[in-house]
Protein backbone atom coordinates (compact mmCIF):
# COMPACT_ATOMS: atom_id res chain seq x y z
CA UNK A 1 0.00 0.00 0.00
CA UNK A 2 1.38 3.40 -1.03
CA UNK A 3 1.85 6.43 1.16
CA UNK A 4 -0.68 8.45 -0.78
CA UNK A 5 -3.70 6.29 -0.10
CA UNK A 6 -2.70 6.21 3.55
CA UNK A 7 -2.83 9.94 3.86
CA UNK A 8 -6.19 10.04 2.16
CA UNK A 9 -7.64 7.82 4.81
CA UNK A 10 -8.86 9.42 7.98
CA UNK A 11 -6.14 9.72 10.59
CA UNK A 12 -8.66 8.95 13.30
CA UNK A 13 -9.67 5.49 14.35
CA UNK A 14 -13.36 5.34 13.53
CA UNK A 15 -14.03 1.64 14.07
CA UNK A 16 -17.10 1.07 16.19
CA UNK A 17 -16.64 -0.86 19.40
CA UNK A 18 -18.89 -3.76 18.37
CA UNK A 19 -17.96 -5.89 21.36
CA UNK A 20 -19.39 -3.31 23.67
CA UNK A 21 -22.68 -3.08 21.75
CA UNK A 22 -23.12 -6.84 21.80
CA UNK A 23 -22.31 -6.96 25.51
CA UNK A 24 -24.85 -4.24 26.24
CA UNK A 25 -27.61 -6.13 24.50
CA UNK A 26 -26.62 -9.34 26.25
CA UNK A 27 -26.79 -7.57 29.63
CA UNK A 28 -30.30 -6.31 28.90
CA UNK A 29 -31.53 -9.83 28.12
CA UNK A 30 -29.84 -11.26 31.21
CA UNK A 31 -31.42 -8.59 33.38
CA UNK A 32 -34.90 -9.46 32.12
CA UNK A 33 -34.37 -13.14 32.89
CA UNK A 34 -32.87 -12.53 36.32
CA UNK A 35 -35.76 -10.31 37.33
CA UNK A 36 -38.39 -12.91 36.42
CA UNK A 37 -36.93 -16.33 37.35
CA UNK A 38 -35.36 -17.37 40.69
CA UNK A 39 -31.87 -18.92 40.60
CA UNK A 40 -33.43 -22.05 42.06
CA UNK A 41 -37.20 -22.28 42.45
CA UNK A 42 -39.50 -24.18 44.80
CA UNK A 43 -40.41 -27.83 44.31
CA UNK A 44 -43.43 -28.07 42.01
CA UNK A 45 -45.65 -30.94 41.04
CA UNK A 46 -44.93 -32.35 37.60
CA UNK A 47 -48.47 -31.29 36.73
CA UNK A 48 -47.05 -27.81 36.24
CA UNK A 49 -45.12 -29.13 33.28
CA UNK A 50 -48.29 -30.54 31.73
CA UNK A 51 -50.00 -27.18 32.19
CA UNK A 52 -47.07 -25.46 30.55
CA UNK A 53 -47.56 -27.61 27.44
CA UNK A 54 -51.36 -27.73 27.42
CA UNK A 55 -51.37 -26.55 23.81
CA UNK A 56 -48.39 -28.52 22.58
CA UNK A 57 -49.26 -32.15 21.81
CA UNK A 58 -45.75 -33.53 21.44
CA UNK A 59 -44.44 -32.01 24.66
CA UNK A 60 -47.67 -32.71 26.50
CA UNK A 61 -47.51 -36.44 25.80
CA UNK A 62 -43.89 -36.50 26.94
CA UNK A 63 -44.72 -34.54 30.08
CA UNK A 64 -47.31 -37.21 30.90
CA UNK A 65 -44.79 -40.00 30.42
CA UNK A 66 -42.36 -38.13 32.65
CA UNK A 67 -45.05 -37.79 35.32
CA UNK A 68 -45.23 -41.58 35.56
CA UNK A 69 -41.58 -41.71 36.54
CA UNK A 70 -41.17 -38.54 38.58
CA UNK A 71 -43.28 -36.57 41.04
CA UNK A 72 -41.66 -33.17 41.31
CA UNK A 73 -39.64 -30.66 39.35
CA UNK A 74 -37.55 -27.77 40.61
CA UNK A 75 -36.78 -25.11 38.05
CA UNK A 76 -33.54 -23.19 37.73
CA UNK A 77 -32.76 -19.89 36.04
CA UNK A 78 -31.79 -20.34 32.38
CA UNK A 79 -28.54 -18.39 32.49
CA UNK A 80 -26.12 -20.90 30.99
CA UNK A 81 -25.12 -22.06 34.48
CA UNK A 82 -28.23 -24.17 34.95
CA UNK A 83 -26.53 -27.56 34.70
CA UNK A 84 -23.97 -26.78 37.39
CA UNK A 85 -26.49 -24.97 39.57
CA UNK A 86 -29.16 -27.66 39.25
CA UNK A 87 -26.68 -30.45 39.86
CA UNK A 88 -25.02 -28.91 42.92
CA UNK A 89 -28.34 -28.01 44.51
CA UNK A 90 -29.80 -31.47 43.94
CA UNK A 91 -26.65 -33.25 45.07
CA UNK A 92 -26.23 -31.26 48.28
CA UNK A 93 -29.93 -31.72 48.95
CA UNK A 94 -29.48 -35.46 48.62
CA UNK A 95 -26.44 -35.43 50.92
CA UNK A 96 -28.36 -33.73 53.72
CA UNK A 97 -29.95 -37.06 54.51
CA UNK A 98 -26.87 -39.21 53.94
CA UNK A 99 -24.09 -38.65 56.48
CA UNK A 100 -21.72 -41.20 55.00
CA UNK A 101 -21.83 -39.83 51.47
CA UNK A 102 -21.78 -36.28 52.79
CA UNK A 103 -18.54 -36.91 54.68
CA UNK A 104 -17.00 -38.55 51.64
CA UNK A 105 -17.95 -35.62 49.46
CA UNK A 106 -16.74 -33.06 52.00
CA UNK A 107 -13.39 -34.79 52.13
CA UNK A 108 -13.12 -34.86 48.33
CA UNK A 109 -14.09 -31.17 48.13
CA UNK A 110 -11.52 -30.27 50.79
CA UNK A 111 -8.69 -31.93 48.87
CA UNK A 112 -9.80 -30.66 45.47
CA UNK A 113 -8.13 -27.25 45.83
CA UNK A 114 -4.63 -28.66 46.10
CA UNK A 115 -5.30 -30.85 43.06
CA UNK A 116 -6.33 -27.81 41.03
CA UNK A 117 -3.29 -25.82 42.15
CA UNK A 118 -1.08 -28.77 41.23
CA UNK A 119 -2.63 -28.70 37.75
CA UNK A 120 -1.53 -25.09 37.37
CA UNK A 121 -4.64 -23.15 38.42
CA UNK A 122 -3.74 -19.88 40.17
CA UNK A 123 -3.78 -20.54 43.91
CA UNK A 124 -4.76 -16.99 44.81
CA UNK A 125 -8.07 -16.99 43.00
CA UNK A 126 -8.93 -20.70 43.31
CA UNK A 127 -8.65 -20.30 47.08
CA UNK A 128 -11.36 -17.64 47.08
CA UNK A 129 -13.89 -19.91 45.34
CA UNK A 130 -12.85 -22.95 47.34
CA UNK A 131 -13.39 -21.14 50.66
CA UNK A 132 -16.95 -20.26 49.67
CA UNK A 133 -17.60 -23.75 48.30
CA UNK A 134 -16.54 -25.29 51.63
CA UNK A 135 -18.57 -22.71 53.53
CA UNK A 136 -21.70 -23.77 51.66
CA UNK A 137 -20.99 -27.47 52.22
CA UNK A 138 -20.44 -26.87 55.94
CA UNK A 139 -23.59 -24.79 56.30
CA UNK A 140 -25.82 -27.54 54.93
CA UNK A 141 -24.05 -30.25 56.94
CA UNK A 142 -26.70 -31.06 59.54
CA UNK A 143 -29.35 -33.67 58.93
CA UNK A 144 -32.20 -31.30 59.70
CA UNK A 145 -34.99 -29.31 58.15
CA UNK A 146 -32.96 -26.13 58.66
CA UNK A 147 -30.26 -27.50 56.34
CA UNK A 148 -32.82 -27.64 53.55
CA UNK A 149 -33.85 -24.07 54.21
CA UNK A 150 -30.24 -22.93 54.40
CA UNK A 151 -29.45 -24.66 51.10
CA UNK A 152 -32.35 -22.94 49.38
CA UNK A 153 -31.38 -19.58 50.83
CA UNK A 154 -27.70 -19.87 49.87
CA UNK A 155 -28.49 -21.01 46.34
CA UNK A 156 -30.67 -17.99 45.79
CA UNK A 157 -27.99 -15.58 46.96
CA UNK A 158 -26.03 -14.71 43.85
CA UNK A 159 -22.73 -14.43 45.72
CA UNK A 160 -22.83 -17.96 47.15
CA UNK A 161 -24.71 -19.56 44.30
CA UNK A 162 -22.40 -18.32 41.57
CA UNK A 163 -19.25 -19.15 43.53
CA UNK A 164 -20.44 -22.75 43.82
CA UNK A 165 -20.97 -22.80 40.05
CA UNK A 166 -17.53 -21.31 39.41
CA UNK A 167 -15.86 -23.86 41.62
CA UNK A 168 -17.64 -26.78 39.93
CA UNK A 169 -16.57 -25.36 36.58
CA UNK A 170 -12.96 -25.35 37.82
CA UNK A 171 -13.25 -28.94 39.05
CA UNK A 172 -14.68 -29.91 35.66
CA UNK A 173 -11.90 -28.11 33.83
CA UNK A 174 -9.34 -29.80 36.07
CA UNK A 175 -10.77 -33.24 35.31
CA UNK A 176 -10.78 -32.56 31.54
CA UNK A 177 -7.16 -31.45 31.65
CA UNK A 178 -6.05 -34.31 33.86
CA UNK A 179 -7.59 -36.85 31.45
CA UNK A 180 -6.92 -34.81 28.32
CA UNK A 181 -5.96 -37.89 26.27
CA UNK A 182 -9.42 -39.38 26.79
CA UNK A 183 -11.50 -36.22 26.42
CA UNK A 184 -9.62 -34.91 23.41
CA UNK A 185 -11.62 -37.27 21.16
CA UNK A 186 -14.86 -35.53 22.07
CA UNK A 187 -13.73 -32.05 21.15
CA UNK A 188 -14.86 -30.72 17.80
CA UNK A 189 -12.54 -28.71 15.62
CA UNK A 190 -8.83 -28.53 16.30
CA UNK A 191 -9.02 -27.02 19.74
CA UNK A 192 -6.86 -28.45 22.51
CA UNK A 193 -8.48 -29.49 25.77
CA UNK A 194 -6.95 -26.47 27.48
CA UNK A 195 -8.41 -24.13 24.88
CA UNK A 196 -11.78 -25.83 25.19
CA UNK A 197 -11.68 -25.39 28.97
CA UNK A 198 -10.82 -21.71 28.64
CA UNK A 199 -13.60 -21.11 26.13
CA UNK A 200 -16.41 -23.45 27.16
CA UNK A 201 -15.92 -24.64 30.72
CA UNK A 202 -14.38 -22.00 32.97
CA UNK A 203 -16.27 -18.89 31.81
CA UNK A 204 -19.57 -18.40 33.61
CA UNK A 205 -22.81 -18.55 31.62
CA UNK A 206 -21.39 -21.03 29.08
CA UNK A 207 -23.80 -23.90 28.56
CA UNK A 208 -22.88 -27.45 29.46
CA UNK A 209 -22.74 -30.38 27.11
CA UNK A 210 -22.23 -34.12 27.64
CA UNK A 211 -18.51 -33.66 28.02
CA UNK A 212 -18.98 -31.26 30.95
CA UNK A 213 -21.37 -33.66 32.65
CA UNK A 214 -19.12 -36.69 32.20
CA UNK A 215 -16.04 -34.86 33.45
CA UNK A 216 -17.80 -33.32 36.45
CA UNK A 217 -19.53 -36.48 37.58
CA UNK A 218 -16.29 -38.46 37.19
CA UNK A 219 -14.40 -35.86 39.21
CA UNK A 220 -16.96 -36.01 42.02
CA UNK A 221 -17.36 -39.77 41.84
CA UNK A 222 -21.11 -39.61 41.50
CA UNK A 223 -23.73 -40.30 38.84
CA UNK A 224 -26.24 -38.08 37.05
CA UNK A 225 -29.29 -39.22 35.09
CA UNK A 226 -30.47 -36.77 32.48
CA UNK A 227 -33.94 -37.11 30.96
CA UNK A 228 -34.15 -35.68 27.48
CA UNK A 229 -37.33 -34.00 26.38
CA UNK A 230 -37.50 -32.56 22.89
CA UNK A 231 -39.57 -32.42 19.74
CA UNK A 232 -38.18 -35.73 18.49
CA UNK A 233 -40.40 -38.65 17.46
CA UNK A 234 -41.95 -41.02 20.00
CA UNK A 235 -43.30 -40.43 23.47
CA UNK A 236 -40.26 -41.65 25.40
CA UNK A 237 -38.25 -39.26 27.56
CA UNK A 238 -34.89 -40.87 27.00
CA UNK A 239 -32.57 -41.33 29.96
CA UNK A 240 -28.79 -40.97 29.82
CA UNK A 241 -26.60 -41.86 32.76
CA UNK A 242 -23.30 -40.09 33.29
CA UNK A 243 -20.79 -41.58 33.57
CA UNK A 244 -22.21 -44.60 31.78
CA UNK A 245 -23.33 -47.32 34.15
CA UNK A 246 -23.09 -45.17 37.28
CA UNK A 247 -25.90 -45.21 39.84
CA UNK A 248 -27.51 -41.79 39.55
CA UNK A 249 -27.69 -39.67 42.69
CA UNK A 250 -29.21 -36.73 40.85
CA UNK A 251 -31.93 -36.63 38.18
CA UNK A 252 -32.14 -33.71 35.79
CA UNK A 253 -34.57 -32.81 33.05
CA UNK A 254 -33.06 -31.46 29.85
CA UNK A 255 -35.09 -29.44 27.43
CA UNK A 256 -33.10 -27.92 24.55
CA UNK A 257 -30.71 -25.46 26.15
CA UNK A 258 -31.83 -25.92 29.74
CA UNK A 259 -31.61 -28.19 32.82
CA UNK A 260 -34.05 -28.45 35.76
CA UNK A 261 -34.10 -30.83 38.73
CA UNK A 262 -36.38 -33.90 38.85
CA UNK A 263 -37.50 -35.86 41.91
CA UNK A 264 -38.76 -39.46 41.79
CA UNK B 1 -21.06 -2.97 52.72
CA UNK B 2 -19.12 -6.09 51.87
CA UNK B 3 -20.18 -8.02 48.79
CA UNK B 4 -18.31 -10.87 47.09
CA UNK B 5 -17.10 -8.45 44.41
CA UNK B 6 -15.78 -5.91 46.92
CA UNK B 7 -14.21 -8.58 49.09
CA UNK B 8 -12.47 -10.04 46.09
CA UNK B 9 -11.26 -6.61 44.90
CA UNK B 10 -9.66 -5.99 48.29
CA UNK B 11 -7.86 -9.30 47.89
CA UNK B 12 -6.79 -8.37 44.34
CA UNK B 13 -5.42 -5.05 45.59
CA UNK B 14 -3.56 -6.66 48.45
CA UNK B 15 -1.98 -9.17 46.09
CA UNK B 16 -1.02 -6.47 43.60
CA UNK B 17 0.81 -4.63 46.40
CA UNK B 18 2.49 -7.66 47.90
CA UNK B 19 3.47 -9.33 44.66
CA UNK B 20 3.52 -6.66 41.95
CA UNK B 21 4.13 -7.90 38.39
CA UNK B 22 6.81 -6.04 36.44
CA UNK B 23 5.70 -3.10 34.38
CA UNK B 24 2.14 -2.69 35.61
CA UNK B 25 0.51 -1.03 38.57
CA UNK B 26 -3.04 -0.36 39.69
CA UNK B 27 -5.08 0.82 42.64
CA UNK B 28 -8.71 1.57 43.47
CA UNK B 29 -9.73 5.22 43.27
CA UNK B 30 -9.98 7.03 46.62
CA UNK B 31 -13.68 6.79 47.15
CA UNK B 32 -14.75 3.80 45.09
CA UNK B 33 -13.25 0.33 45.13
CA UNK B 34 -15.26 -0.54 41.99
CA UNK B 35 -13.24 1.90 39.84
CA UNK B 36 -9.48 1.51 39.54
CA UNK B 37 -6.74 3.48 37.87
CA UNK B 38 -3.89 1.55 36.37
CA UNK B 39 -0.66 2.15 34.48
CA UNK B 40 1.05 -0.14 32.00
CA UNK B 41 4.62 0.61 31.07
CA UNK B 42 5.42 -0.06 27.42
CA UNK B 43 7.28 -3.39 27.19
CA UNK B 44 10.98 -3.36 26.28
CA UNK B 45 11.99 -4.05 22.70
CA UNK B 46 8.61 -2.94 21.37
CA UNK B 47 7.65 0.42 19.86
CA UNK B 48 5.70 1.04 23.08
CA UNK B 49 8.92 1.05 25.15
CA UNK B 50 9.21 3.95 27.64
CA UNK B 51 5.50 4.80 27.34
CA UNK B 52 3.42 5.09 30.51
CA UNK B 53 -0.12 4.26 29.49
CA UNK B 54 -2.96 5.02 31.83
CA UNK B 55 -6.11 2.91 32.03
CA UNK B 56 -9.31 2.76 34.00
CA UNK B 57 -10.87 -0.49 35.14
CA UNK B 58 -14.56 -0.53 36.03
CA UNK B 59 -15.94 -3.49 37.95
CA UNK B 60 -19.55 -4.47 38.55
CA UNK B 61 -20.96 -6.42 41.48
CA UNK B 62 -20.76 -9.46 39.20
CA UNK B 63 -16.96 -9.46 39.29
CA UNK B 64 -15.19 -11.93 39.21
CA UNK B 65 -17.95 -13.87 37.42
CA UNK B 66 -17.94 -11.23 34.72
CA UNK B 67 -14.93 -9.30 33.46
CA UNK B 68 -14.47 -5.61 34.24
CA UNK B 69 -14.51 -2.94 31.54
CA UNK B 70 -10.96 -1.85 30.84
CA UNK B 71 -10.15 1.24 28.85
CA UNK B 72 -7.02 3.11 27.91
CA UNK B 73 -7.22 6.73 29.00
CA UNK B 74 -3.95 7.55 27.27
CA UNK B 75 -4.18 7.87 23.52
CA UNK B 76 -3.25 4.55 21.91
CA UNK B 77 -2.40 3.41 18.44
CA UNK B 78 -2.74 -0.35 18.48
CA UNK B 79 -4.57 -2.88 16.26
CA UNK B 80 -6.72 -4.10 19.17
CA UNK B 81 -7.57 -0.81 20.86
CA UNK B 82 -10.67 1.13 19.83
CA UNK B 83 -10.81 4.89 19.37
CA UNK B 84 -12.56 5.22 22.74
CA UNK B 85 -9.76 3.31 24.46
CA UNK B 86 -11.78 0.07 24.68
CA UNK B 87 -9.70 -3.08 24.31
CA UNK B 88 -10.46 -6.06 22.08
CA UNK B 89 -8.96 -8.91 24.05
CA UNK B 90 -10.57 -12.34 24.31
CA UNK B 91 -10.02 -12.75 28.03
CA UNK B 92 -11.94 -9.53 28.63
CA UNK B 93 -14.84 -10.86 26.60
CA UNK B 94 -15.84 -14.43 25.78
CA UNK B 95 -12.80 -16.14 27.27
CA UNK B 96 -12.97 -14.49 30.65
CA UNK B 97 -12.35 -16.87 33.52
CA UNK B 98 -13.25 -16.03 37.14
CA UNK B 99 -9.75 -17.21 38.04
CA UNK B 100 -8.24 -14.06 36.52
CA UNK B 101 -7.50 -11.19 38.87
CA UNK B 102 -6.44 -7.59 38.27
CA UNK B 103 -2.83 -8.63 38.11
CA UNK B 104 -3.59 -11.18 35.37
CA UNK B 105 -5.68 -8.64 33.43
CA UNK B 106 -2.93 -6.03 33.41
CA UNK B 107 -0.20 -8.45 32.42
CA UNK B 108 -2.39 -9.79 29.59
CA UNK B 109 -2.92 -6.28 28.24
CA UNK B 110 0.80 -5.67 28.57
CA UNK B 111 1.54 -8.70 26.39
CA UNK B 112 -1.10 -7.57 23.90
CA UNK B 113 1.08 -4.47 23.39
CA UNK B 114 4.01 -6.71 22.45
CA UNK B 115 1.93 -9.11 20.35
CA UNK B 116 -0.98 -7.39 18.60
CA UNK B 117 -3.52 -9.57 16.84
CA UNK B 118 -4.07 -7.81 13.49
CA UNK B 119 -6.65 -10.41 12.44
CA UNK B 120 -9.17 -9.17 14.95
CA UNK B 121 -8.77 -5.43 14.53
CA UNK B 122 -10.39 -2.75 16.68
CA UNK B 123 -8.41 -0.12 14.81
CA UNK B 124 -8.25 -1.20 11.18
CA UNK B 125 -5.70 1.48 10.27
CA UNK B 126 -3.31 0.26 12.97
CA UNK B 127 -3.88 -3.35 11.93
CA UNK B 128 -3.18 -2.59 8.29
CA UNK B 129 -0.03 -0.62 9.04
CA UNK B 130 1.14 -3.31 11.44
CA UNK B 131 0.88 -5.89 8.67
CA UNK B 132 1.97 -3.84 5.67
CA UNK B 133 4.03 -0.91 6.75
CA UNK B 134 5.72 -1.64 10.04
CA UNK B 135 7.85 1.49 9.91
CA UNK B 136 4.82 3.78 9.70
CA UNK B 137 3.12 1.75 12.44
CA UNK B 138 6.07 2.24 14.74
CA UNK B 139 6.14 5.94 13.98
CA UNK B 140 2.50 6.30 15.03
CA UNK B 141 3.08 4.27 18.16
CA UNK B 142 6.10 6.40 19.07
CA UNK B 143 3.88 9.47 18.83
CA UNK B 144 1.56 7.89 21.43
CA UNK B 145 4.54 7.08 23.64
CA UNK B 146 5.61 10.73 23.59
CA UNK B 147 2.04 11.84 24.19
CA UNK B 148 1.89 9.54 27.22
CA UNK B 149 4.63 11.58 28.99
CA UNK B 150 2.51 14.71 28.74
CA UNK B 151 -0.83 13.26 29.89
Amino acid sequence: MGDKSLKEQSMENTDVNQDELILQQQRRIEKEISESIALVGEKESLKSLEQEYAKDDIYLSKAKVLAQKYSYIRRTRPDGNCFFRAFSYAYLEKLIGNKEEYDKFRDLALKSKDNLVALGFPQFTVEDFHDTFMEVIDKVGGDTESSHMELHKLFNEQGYSDYVVVYLRLITSGQLQRDADFYQHFIEGDRTITEFCHQEVEPMYKESDHIHIIAMSSALGTGVRVRYMDRGAGTEVTAHDFPEGAIPSVHLLYRPGHYDILYP
Amino acid sequence: MSTPARRRLMRDFKRLQEDPPTGVSGAPTDNNIMIWNAVIFGPHDTPFEDGTFKLTIEFTEEYPNKPPTVRFVSKMFHPNVYADGGICLDILQNRWSPTYDVSAILTSIQSLLSDPNPNSPANSMAAQLYKENRREYEKRVKACVEQSFVD
